[in-house]
């Protein structure tokens, strides 16, 4: 911790031994160059991945996946330049498609969130090492968050239930099959609640309204594109399958009612706003620009009840990236 | 006895220099980079361009918008073109986190191709500035502070704010003019 290493928890020390274990295990050369991170800008070896994965208390195993981790934060779509600065709270969430999510153990179920314990609080704080030590992310140095977030500790990650998805994988309709990570660029989380609801267009309206609202980055006058995310619980999620078998089409509707009324925005927003083309004939801003834009995956429990919303922090794109086994 | 591993990157290669001044503004083709998210620095660089092309300079606005995906190629590309046509870049505004970021990578950018280079931050992120600077390796990087908070403030007052502090970008700029002679004096 003296040394600015740490995050304030306690850090297992990374010695020669146990960072060498790391690296057997995960089967990969340690001065192999799996990216450039920025604001640093410099070399983000294996070997700096095995020793902040240590220090976070992650296991071999998980080195794949933290590789393609790595890689997707750091594609240029991804803009981590902008992202690690911002006075926004943002953090890269990182969702997990594929078999791996069961080898490594990675929630997709009840608190997958937050509060399950799983090696996936390991596996994210490792990566939150590496963009604070590696990347040289530092609150009031190189980043200016205004808040931050509890996702900046150990990370948002976390793994879509694939079984009990009506629609294929998230990272399979994103064009990567099997064992992938997705980098999102994600605000924080927040739940949506609805006791009422029980029809697919009941569950579709609550959600996309509720991600509607008029601080949401993608909002922004000055913000020309945005992403968003949504997790369905599985409960919900069949009901909606059952008049929306196409993913297509649940993300077209979520897109059409996700959008506010441009009179409903003060006088002065509102030519910015038309400035970047973002006002339909119909006088609505949509949150996001394509139904493409709206991200939507099954997660969480089978309470049913909830679904989460992940509202991006602007221009970065998500980037799903395979996790190649060593 | 037991060798605990470093966890972190060295800095990258550090260039201290500044860079060329901007001389005699004469002729010279001079790029300012706007954005999308400050009409305080429109204001500014509107009135900053109008004493730069009283010394003779030719003033060429360009606004950054999207940096990812589609737009962001296409942005790149206009940036670079940008560039080689002109003899000096103004970059700015730093006045939050990420437009820190990328001012400040714009600025490196365009003092990567040898011509006189300027970036402009609001006081706040003063210090956010120079640390990306530096990581990006070019600590010398040229860089005009306007006060802040300055996007909340009246036009007419951004407007006196940005001719209190034409004289004094100038002489960071490494400009030759009577106005700075004139001031320095």
């Amino acid at each position: 911790m003296a040394q600015g290493w740490g995050d304030g928890l306690p850090l297992i020390p990374p010695t020669e031994a146990r960072v060498q274990d790391f690296l057997v295990q995960g089967g990969r050369f340690p001065d192999e160059v799996v990216a450039f991170l920025p604001p640093l800008r410099s070399e983000c070896t294996v070997e700096k991945i095995a020793i902040n994965a240590v220090m976070a208390g992650c296991t071999g195993d998980a080195m794949p996946l933290l590789c393609a981790a790595i890689e997707a934060m750091a594609d240029p779509a991804f803009d981590l330049a902008g992202l690690n600065a911002t006075t926004g709270s943002v953090v890269p969430a990182i969702i997990v498609n594929g078999t791996i999510r069961n080898r490594l153990d990675i929630p997709y179920q009840a608190g997958c969130l937050g509060g399950v314990a799983s090696p996936a609080v390991a596996i994210g704080r490792a990566l939150r090492l590496i963009m604070r030590n590696v990347a040289g992310q530092l609150i009031g140095s190189t980043s200016q968050s205004v808040y931050g977030t509890p996702g900046r500790v150990a990370g948002i990650l976390f793994a879509e239930w694939e079984e009990r998805s009506p629609w294929a994988p998230l990272a399979e309709r994103r064009g990567v099959k099997g064992d992938a990570v997705t980098a999102y660029g994600a605000m924080g989380t927040a739940n949506i609640c609805d006791v009422v609801a029980n029809s697919a267009d009941g569950f579709l309206d609550m959600i996309a309204k509720s991600m509607a609202y008029p601080g949401a980055n993608g909002f922004l006058p000055s913000s020309a594109f945005s992403e968003t995310l949504c997790a369905i619980n599985p409960i919900w999620a069949e009901v909606i399958a059952r008049d929306y078998p196409r993913m297509e089409d649940v993300q077209a509707y979520l897109w059409d009612k996700c959008a506010l009324p441009i009179d409903w925005f003060r006088p002065e927003y509102r030519d910015p706003i038309g400035n970047l083309g973002r006002i339909k004939p119909d006088g609505r801003v949509h949150l996001v620009p394509t139904p493409d834009d709206v991200l939507v995956m099954v997660a969480g429990g089978e309470g049913g009840l909830h679904a989460a919303m992940l509202h991006s922090w602007g221009t970065c794109l998500s980037v799903t990236r395979p996790v190649v086994a060593a | 006895m037991t060798m605990i591993l470093d966890p972190t990157a060295s800095l990258a290669h550090d260039i201290t220099d500044p860079g060329p001044d901007a001389g005699d503004l004469r002729g010279k083709r001079i790029a300012i980079r706007i954005d999308m998210l400050w009409r305080s620095w429109d204001w500014v660089s509107e009135v900053w361009a109008d004493g730069l092309r009283a010394e003779g300079a030719h003033v060429t606005f360009w606004r950054s918008c999207g940096r990812t995906g589609e737009e962001g190629v296409a942005a790149d590309r206009d940036y670079a073109a940008l560039l080689a046509n002109s003899d000096m870049a103004i970059v700015g505004l730093g006045n939050c986190g990420s437009c820190t970021s990328w001012t400040i990578a714009d600025a490196l950018r365009a003092a990567a191709t040898g011509i006189p280079t300027i970036a402009v931050a609001t006081a706040h992120f003063e210090g956010l500035a120079n640390n990306l600077a530096k990581r990006g390796g070019r600590s010398g990087l040229r860089l005009h502070i306007l006060p802040y908070p300055l996007d909340i403030l009246p036009k007419e007052q951004v407007n006196d704010i940005a001719r209190d502090h034409y004289r004094s970008f100038l002489r960071g700029f490494g400009v030759r003019s009577g106005l700075v002679e004139q001031s320095a004096a």
